[in-house]
């Protein structure tokens, strides 16, 4: 039989087209995934707060700045005035503090960048992850470390569920006092 | 050019023009010879443009795959400084006062970051007790309702512009002071006042603009009763009835369960006596109407009597009572002792074909519970009425039911017809200079034959304060916005003993100004100095002056202050009112009824006098006895839709005397006959997008010289032309098939009892049924912690609807819009299945709240091709509306049709989306998600609220209490009837139900394990008669 350019297109192009797609699918698949969940997400903020600084070095606990976070799904981002508590005599000559103090007296509200997000449909509440003991950095990372803050875990379905499934292998130290997470719908869909 | 030069010619070249062949030909092939002739793709370089363009894109996309930027997450903003009594995420209360009606409830706000998102009773409110009617429950979204007015307007003739607050104070403050100049008045119309402040403020306009007159109204009044008390007691203030003591109850013509009076409370006292635990001690309530009303559907014994038969009906009473049974009482004044001897009972009976069997046991009930039952006469009917009902109380003992230390009071007086009668005089003289709409409509209020609407074209300065446009403000030279009652400052007395306080729960959303605000700033007679703290400065200070000496309070005013508005409640220890009947006064009263057709004019159950229209929650709320939405019309009986020829949906045209309207026909069961009734509130012309042209007026056929403005007689009837569809939530006809009407019945959906088998033998629900078989095709799963139930009292259920609109309030639920309604794509989670039996003449109702019943072996989880719902571990059905696909096998394979699916977005849907502008994502409650298209959703048994429970047992270090958590309908309902909780928990009140002799599964026999039980109704039946 004569070979077409039929027959060509059809046993050797196509299956190398169709393979080297697959091929570069998979590697940007596996090369772009923590781009795609976000892991490693560090923008830059409006101020350069430091909590390698703030936490790490001056041991400031969580909740003194993330106030809130025992009573309702929100850990809920410090407003200026806190920040003004120790900054209205603290440093009050640095140019990053001029900044927040600058926000402060005009009333206006600082646009931190968001890092962290999980989607609007999923009602993930810190309140009762805190109050179990969880500490923040089982999710957030090691903040205390980090001079800028970016996400350190992902935060799609799989990775909540992984650690409600698995909650005494991910978090020994809590084995005898909580529960495996309940990982039916409603606990975090309505 | 116009269109008749159609043989003009167009032409692109001279050649053309000459039409020559050469043209012709060139035009047949798309490029011309030789054209082509040097394009061979064969020597074309073998990467073409194409190809490199090709390769160029696919390769830029592999680009971006895999080296793309991260995705930008947006901002997320911190308050400056956050309010001290907030938390993000936890929702504050603020107890204040609903100005929705004259009941003035005490109502406790809901807010989450400083926006009211649910609106429930103030429990600390001795009358409200945490229950709040439909209207006030959806009057949140009049709050972020995107026609509120927003500006101040000024203008002539429908034609307004916007102007500045300070102009337009200026311009009015003039016209105030020549008004007063001139010796013209200044006529201040408002709706009932029942706040002290709002008096002393009134008070004060007067002082300083010498002409002003007040005129207060109400669409709805008692001005009938309150007439017949002040003839019968010498005092206008009628007191509050104690109807949780009244073991026998007979309602004539009067929905207390439904609209009148404050309907809530009384919900709440009527079902306290009928608790199944307690069967000896029921209510036996007895009704005569002649309408089907929310009391007839929830009587033991329905009367049909024709509303013009009413006093004939009391009077024969009296006669049984005094005369055949001998209950005399010997200071009747001998006149009227002979006028109740023309009445007689028995022949009363034979005249309306009514059975002599209950009316007897009426009888004999009235005179074995003297001092413990309550004769009550409803509103509509006349003063004569009212009076033969006092006495008849006070023949039966019955005053031992008037609470005499709670009256009704009022600020005002409402004003008598001729005195708008003379206003509306003085304005065609000339001698009105300014009219004040204080947030009220009387446009469309009055009876037409006041004339008010073309008197106002005689007023120079007509000022409407609204917050929505209306027929009134359209009129107007000056249109004032003002404040929800959520944004605005008030006290109210209801009764005496108690006050209400009023407070905002948020900021002006709109340039709008509180009511008050701008009568106090006119009394300081400068636009200048306006503070929108005015008016609590104001009544802070007539309290501190006026009302808090004389509670004598040993703490200090500030402290008593903050207290009593964090309560929002005052009680105080009233003087008891000596009640004094004046029998032998009353010598003769006489009413001639007039034969014929009668026209009866009702309150609706829904949209208040009309000032509801604009909110779609409530337009789409099904109507309690009929499930009609978004329409009025008239109810008639079907003899006399016989008589016409008329079926459902067909039209007849209502004469009188020249007034005519054409309106759709709904058949009532129950109705008396030769009676036609409408609801007031609808028609209105100038309601907004929503409420505008919705169902029809029926105040036309009010009039200023009816002695009983809601009994209209010498009614004409006849069928008119065309056809009318009513967007219905439930099947209306076949009505008078036997076999459909006993259908529920038969499939045991509604299983009903009698109090006496009930009392005879306590087991006899259960006894002889048969038992199902537990069989299932599936493992059980075995439910150890938490499982939710609920369950429903029927006997205690009355079918108000409250729930209804608490639910979609809670869970974000659409307005849809009457076309959905019509093809059954209504969302509402929960309904309320009306059920008649019997006869259509004289049916026996049955109310039945459905929804999702949680079944342990759900159908439609089985069927979902992608597990949207499935069950959890602690027995919910969830709805997982990301996973949902829309195949809708779920809501198919749902036995009691519970599911709902959303064929639109509706907020985009509705009126071009009217309900997706940006006002009402504040309203929304952040808990739970607002559903878009194609995703079917149901009720989730309050999921937000059981997690917020688990949320405060986590952080309190606690176990779940299921009993602690309250489900919307739950917390609602004034009745009390729905019980919710874990049913696992030892002794809790959804164990007890649960357990219950009297609980039953609906469809129990298609063995799904529902987890919604029904306490089936017991009939409180006279024994002696027959049914």
């Amino acid at each position: 039989m004569k070979k077409t350019v039929l027959d060509y297109t059809l046993k050797v192009r196509l299956p190398v087209t169709v393979f080297v797609i697959i091929l570069s699918f998979i590697l940007t698949f596996f090369v772009s995934r923590s781009e795609r969940d976000g892991i490693g997400y560090a923008p830059e903020q409006p101020i350069k707060f430091s909590h390698k600084l703030h936490a790490g070095t001056m041991k400031i606990d969580c909740q003194y700045c993330h106030a809130g976070v025992e009573k309702g799904r929100f850990a809920t981002i410090p407003t200026p005035s806190i920040c003004m508590n120790c900054h209205k005599i603290a440093r009050k000559d640095k140019p990053e503090i001029l900044k927040l103090a600058a926000y402060f007296s005009s009333g206006k509200a600082i646009p931190w960048k968001r890092i962290h997000r999980v989607p609007d449909y999923a009602y993930f509440n810190h309140s009762v992850h805190v109050n179990k003991g969880i500490d923040c950095k089982n999710c957030h990372g090691d903040v205390a470390k980090m001079d800028v803050v970016s996400q350190v875990h992902s935060f799609t379905m799989g990775s909540c569920l992984n650690c409600h499934r698995n909650a005494h292998q991910r978090l020994p130290e809590l084995a005898r006092q909580i529960k495996l997470g309940p990982d039916n719908c409603n606990a975090c869909h309505r | 050019m116009s269109r008749n030069e159609e043989n003009k010619k167009f032409w692109l070249s001279l050649d053309d023009l000459k039409n020559s062949l050469s043209s012709a030909k060139a035009k047949e092939n798309e490029f011309a010879d030789g054209m082509t002739d040097e394009f061979k793709p064969e020597d074309m370089p073998s990467h073409s443009r194409r190809k490199f363009l090709a390769l160029a894109g696919a390769s830029a996309a592999f680009a971006a795959t895999a080296c793309t930027d991260y995705r930008d997450k947006g901002e997320i903003i911190p308050y400056n400084k956050k309010p001290d009594d907030m938390t993000i995420g936890v929702a504050n209360y603020y107890a204040s006062t609903c100005t929705g009606c004259s009941n003035a409830c005490g109502i406790l706000i809901k807010t989450r970051e400083g926006r009211p998102i649910k609106i429930d009773g103030n429990p600390d409110h001795p009358v409200s007790k945490g229950k709040i009617c439909a209207a006030g429950q959806a009057n949140i979204l009049n709050l972020y309702d995107p026609e509120r007015l927003k500006e101040p307007m000024s203008g002539t003739n429908g034609k307004f512009k916007a102007i500045s607050w300070k102009e337009i104070d200026n311009s009015i403050i003039e016209a105030l002071n020549k008004s007063s100049a001139d010796n013209k008045e200044i006529a201040i119309i408002t709706n009932m006042v029942l706040s002290p402040t709002q008096k002393k403020l009134f008070d004060d306009f007067k002082l300083k603009y010498p002409t002003t007159k007040i005129y207060s109204y109400e669409l709805f009044n008692d001005k009938n009763r309150q007439s017949a008390w002040k003839r019968c007691y010498g005092e206008s203030n009628f007191p509050v009835i104690s109807w949780a003591d009244a073991n026998v109850i007979l309602s004539l013509e009067s929905d207390f369960l439904g609209n009148e009076g404050n309907f809530v409370e009384q919900i709440r006292l009527f079902s306290g006596k009928r608790n199944v635990d307690d069967a000896k001690n029921f209510n036996r309530l007895y009704v005569a109407e002649g309408g089907m009303s929310l009391t007839g559907m929830n009587s033991d014994h329905r009367l049909r009597i024709h509303p013009a038969n009413q006093f004939e009906f009391v009077m024969s009473l009296l006669n049984e009572i005094i005369f055949a049974r001998k209950t005399s009482l010997s200071i009747l004044n001998p006149a009227f002792t002979s006028i109740i001897g023309k009445y007689n009972l028995k022949d009363f009976a034979g005249k309306n074909k009514i059975s002599d069997s209950i009316l007897s046991s009426l009888v004999d009930d009235l005179i074995a519970n003297k001092g413990k039952s309550i004769v009550y006469a409803g509103d509509v009917l006349s003063v004569e009425v009212h009076i033969a009902v006092n006495i008849l109380n006070e023949v039966l003992g019955n005053n031992a039911l008037y609470n005499k230390e709670r009256q009704n009071l009022r600020q005002l007086p409402i004003s008598e017809n001729a005195e708008i009668e003379s206003l509306i005089n003085s304005m065609y003289n000339g001698n009105v200079g300014a009219v004040i709409h204080f947030d009220t409509n009387p446009v469309f209020h009055f009876a037409p034959d006041f004339g008010y609407a073309s008197a106002l074209t005689k007023v120079p300065t007509v000022i409407s304060m609204c917050e929505h446009e209306n027929e009134s403000s359209f009129r107007s030279n000056y249109i004032l916005p003002i404040h929800h009652n959520f944004e605005a400052w008030g006290d109210f007395q209801a009764r005496t003993g108690l006050y209400s306080l009023q407070q905002p729960v948020i900021a002006p959303l709109y340039n709008t100004r509180q009511k008050e605000s701008i009568l106090h700033n006119w009394i300081n007679g400068s636009a200048e100095n306006y503070s929108e703290d005015g008016y609590h400065q104001y009544m802070m200070k007539n309290w501190e002056q006026n009302i808090y000496p004389q509670l004598m309070i040993a703490s200090g005013f500030q402290s008593f202050w903050f207290a009593a508005l964090q309560e929002g409640i005052v009680n105080y220890k009233s003087p008891v009112q000596a009640l004094q009947f004046n029998l032998s006064s009353i010598e003769a009263i006489d009413y001639k009824p007039s034969k014929g057709i009668v026209l009866v004019l009702n309150k609706n159950y829904t949209i208040g006098d009309g000032r509801f229209a604009n909110n779609g929650w409530l337009q789409e709320l099904p109507h309690p006895v009929s499930k009609v939405t978004w329409d009025n019309y008239a109810a008639i009986s079907l003899n006399t839709s016989k008589q016409l020829g008329v079926k459902i949906g067909d039209m007849i045209s209502i004469n009188m005397n020249g007034k005519k309207i054409t309106i759709p026909v709904m058949i009532q069961p129950g109705m008396a006959d030769d009676v036609v009734s409408i609801e007031l509130g609808y028609g209105r012309k100038f309601g907004g997008t929503v409420g505008t042209n919705v169902g029809f007026d029926g105040i036309q056929f009010m009039s200023k010289n009816n002695s009983t403005q809601f009994i209209i007689h010498g009614v004409s009837i006849s069928k008119a032309a065309g056809k009318y569809k009513f967007a219905s939530t439930q099947e209306h006809h076949a009505i008078n098939e036997p076999e459909v009407m006993d259908f529920p019945k038969k499939r045991h959906i509604v299983q009903e009892g009698t109090v006496a088998a009930f009392i005879s033998n306590p087991d006899f629900f259960k006894e002889g049924k048969p038992k199902t078989e537990d069989i299932s095709i599936v493992n059980r799963v075995e439910y150890k912690g938490t499982k939710w139930a609920m369950s429903i009292d029927l006997n205690k259920c009355v079918g108000c609807g409250i729930c209804v609109s608490a639910c979609n309030v809670e869970n974000n639920v659409p307005v849809v819009g009457k076309d959905q309604v019509l093809v059954g794509r209504e969302m509402h989670w929960l309904r309320i299945d009306r059920y008649f039996s019997e006869s259509p003449e004289e049916p026996e109702t049955s109310n039945q709240p459905i929804l999702c019943m949680h079944c342990d072996d759900a159908p439609c989880e089985n069927v979902c091709p992608v597990v949207a719902t499935n069950h959890s571990p602690d027995g919910l059905n969830q709805m997982v509306y990301n996973r949902c696909v829309g195949t809708r096998y779920c809501s198919n394979n749902c036995p009691y049709k519970v599911r709902r699916f959303n064929f639109f977005n509706f907020r985009n849907h509705f009126e071009d989306g009217y309900y997706h502008k940006d006002s009402l994502s504040l309203m929304h409650n952040p808990e739970v998600t607002v559903r878009s298209r194609g995703v079917m959703e149901k009720c989730t048994f309050c999921i937000q609220r059981i997690m917020e429970a688990r949320q405060e047992a986590i952080k309190n270090g606690v176990p779940l209490k299921g009993s602690e958590v309250k489900t919307a309908c739950q917390e609602a309902c004034p009745a009390e009837a729905i019980t919710f909780g874990d049913a696992h928990e030892k002794d809790s009140p959804i164990d007890y139900m649960r357990n219950h002799k009297l609980g039953y599964h609906v469809l129990e026999e298609l063995n799904i394990k529902p987890n919604v039980t029904y306490i089936a109704r017991l009939r409180n039946k006279a024994t002696e008669v027959k049914s």
